[in-house]
């Protein structure tokens, strides 16, 4: 079974490459679209801390307390990256983690955390995260961020999350959910505001085993 | 004491945490962006700002990898930077090629110029800043005045084997060198171009396709359209052997 994944792993890898040369060489081939989903099944190498947990600095969460990412170590994680001022998707994604939350057997609970990240440096200060938290009624499993513009655009790079920032304060954004391993390794994306709840909770409950 | 005064009163002229040496203020202005997104206008105001005056060379790139040394080639993860990074080089802090020297750096991630920048205590320019200051036209050009006669030149040719010094191009009206012609520049947001939510294929990511197209500003800019196509295929770990970076700054 290991093997399998290994080798699978491998195969992807090269998908990856290959792709990667045809389109960083030749601007015009147009639409990074095998690398999107390549990159969405990326197996990370879990020698001590994933890319994730190596980046540096701290963030403020809703109750104010200065946390760095890689105290989010030991638990699987369900990330997603979001605003709160946001209309339609970002309601939607945080509604898909519920469903995850809620999905899961009660003996994998305290195996799980859910983090929210803010693109919204200026106005999703630590009040407006607690706010929000309220709002959507997001339990003791969840960590809500705020970070400076640098940081969380260093965060989204590796996630692959992209995000534009628009003339009324509101941002653009590619919609996904992260789940990350206890090392922060991410393990699967899931792209897109279709909810994934089964496969979701299919590979928390393997993670948890791991 | 009269040095100490001296140096007192050099503290106030220049502040140790804003160094501007290499940089020149951008006079804050507006840009017609290439794409129309939805929330814009057509106009993009751009605040004044610092600017390095050419792109980082690889001497300069080496002093950072010597301070930092998990930005060594053989140390590097390759989440931040792919298995190119800085394989000019002839070795983890030694260039080899003395010609190469003040060429602009590049074979560097997105991740290894945002490290270099913050170091610095600056920051990757915006890609509206970048596109702002790259559009004033030349002020000493050989081949005339026209920007993108300059640029579909520079496409038209093969990359070189040596890359020139920085500096060899051309200056532009801002006083910055090189925008076009030498190498192409990583900046801030590289991969945020999103023409719209119809265009978002099956993975959520949007593409800068034909229909992307449809939204410029300006459908006969081949030259811009390259760059943002190009930006659209990049990811931040990939390194090229024609893509640089020069930081920016905020002005205080």
């Amino acid at each position: 079974m290991k093997n399998n994944i290994i080798a699978w792993g491998v195969i992807i890898s090269i998908m990856a490459l290959s792709c990667h040369k045809k389109s960083a060489f030749a601007p015009l081939s147009c639409c990074a679209k095998g690398d999107a989903i390549a990159a969405s099944s990326l197996p990370v190498p879990l020698d001590g801390n994933a890319p994730v947990y190596q980046l540096q600095g701290k963030w403020t969460d809703a109750h104010n307390r200065l946390l760095e990412l890689n105290e989010l170590k030991g638990k699987v994680q369900v990330v997603a990256m979001i605003f709160t001022h946001c209309g339609y998707a970002c309601p939607r994604l945080v509604q898909d983690m519920k469903a995850i939350e809620d999905s899961l057997p009660a003996a994998e609970k305290d195996n799980v955390g859910y983090v929210l990240i803010s693109f919204d440096s200026e106005r999703d200060v630590p009040a407006q995260l607690h706010r929000f938290a309220a709002q959507q009624g997001l339990g003791d499993h969840w960590v809500l961020l705020h970070g400076n513009p640098g940081q969380v655009r260093e965060l989204s790079m590796l996630l692959n999350v992209k995000y534009q920032k628009l003339d009324d304060g509101n941002f653009n954004h590619s919609n996904s959910i992260f789940i990350l391993d206890r090392n922060g390794g991410v393990r699967q994306s899931l792209d897109g505001l279709d909810p994934q709840t089964g496969l979701a909770i299919n590979t928390i409950h393997r993670l948890i085993q791991q | 004491m009269r040095s100490l005064f001296a140096l007192l009163l050099l503290g106030f002229i220049s502040s140790p945490l804003q160094d501007h040496s290499g940089m020149i203020k951008i006079p804050a202005g507006e840009l017609r962006p290439f794409l129309l997104l939805a929330g814009q206008n057509g106009r993009i105001k751009v605040h004044s700002f610092y600017l390095d005056i050419h792109a980082v060379t690889n001497d300069e790139f080496l002093q950072f990898v010597k301070a930092n040394p998990r930005w060594k080639r053989s140390g590097v993860s390759r989440a931040f930077a792919d298995s190119n990074y800085l394989k000019q080089w002839a070795g983890d802090i030694e260039i080899g090629d003395d010609r190469i020297r003040n060429s602009p750096v590049t074979n560097i991630s997105w991740f290894a110029a945002n490290a270099y920048c913050k170091w610095k205590g600056k920051r990757l320019p915006t890609m509206d800043e970048w596109e702002y200051a790259a559009g004033a036209p030349p002020v000493n050009a050989k081949r005339g005045r026209d920007l993108s006669r300059i640029i579909l030149e520079w496409y038209d040719h093969p990359n070189p084997a040596v890359l020139p010094v920085v500096g060899s191009t051309y200056k532009n009206r801002f006083g910055v060198y090189d925008m076009h012609g030498l190498i192409w520049e990583w900046v801030e947001d590289f991969n945020s171009v999103m023409p719209g939510s119809e265009n978002r294929g099956p993975g959520g990511n949007p593409f800068v396709c034909g229909a992307g197209a449809l939204g410029t500003a300006n459908k006969e800019d081949y030259a811009a359209y390259m760059r943002y196509a190009f930006r659209e295929s990049l990811q931040a770990a990939y390194t090229v052997g024609g893509l640089g970076f020069r930081c920016a700054q905020d002005i205080e």
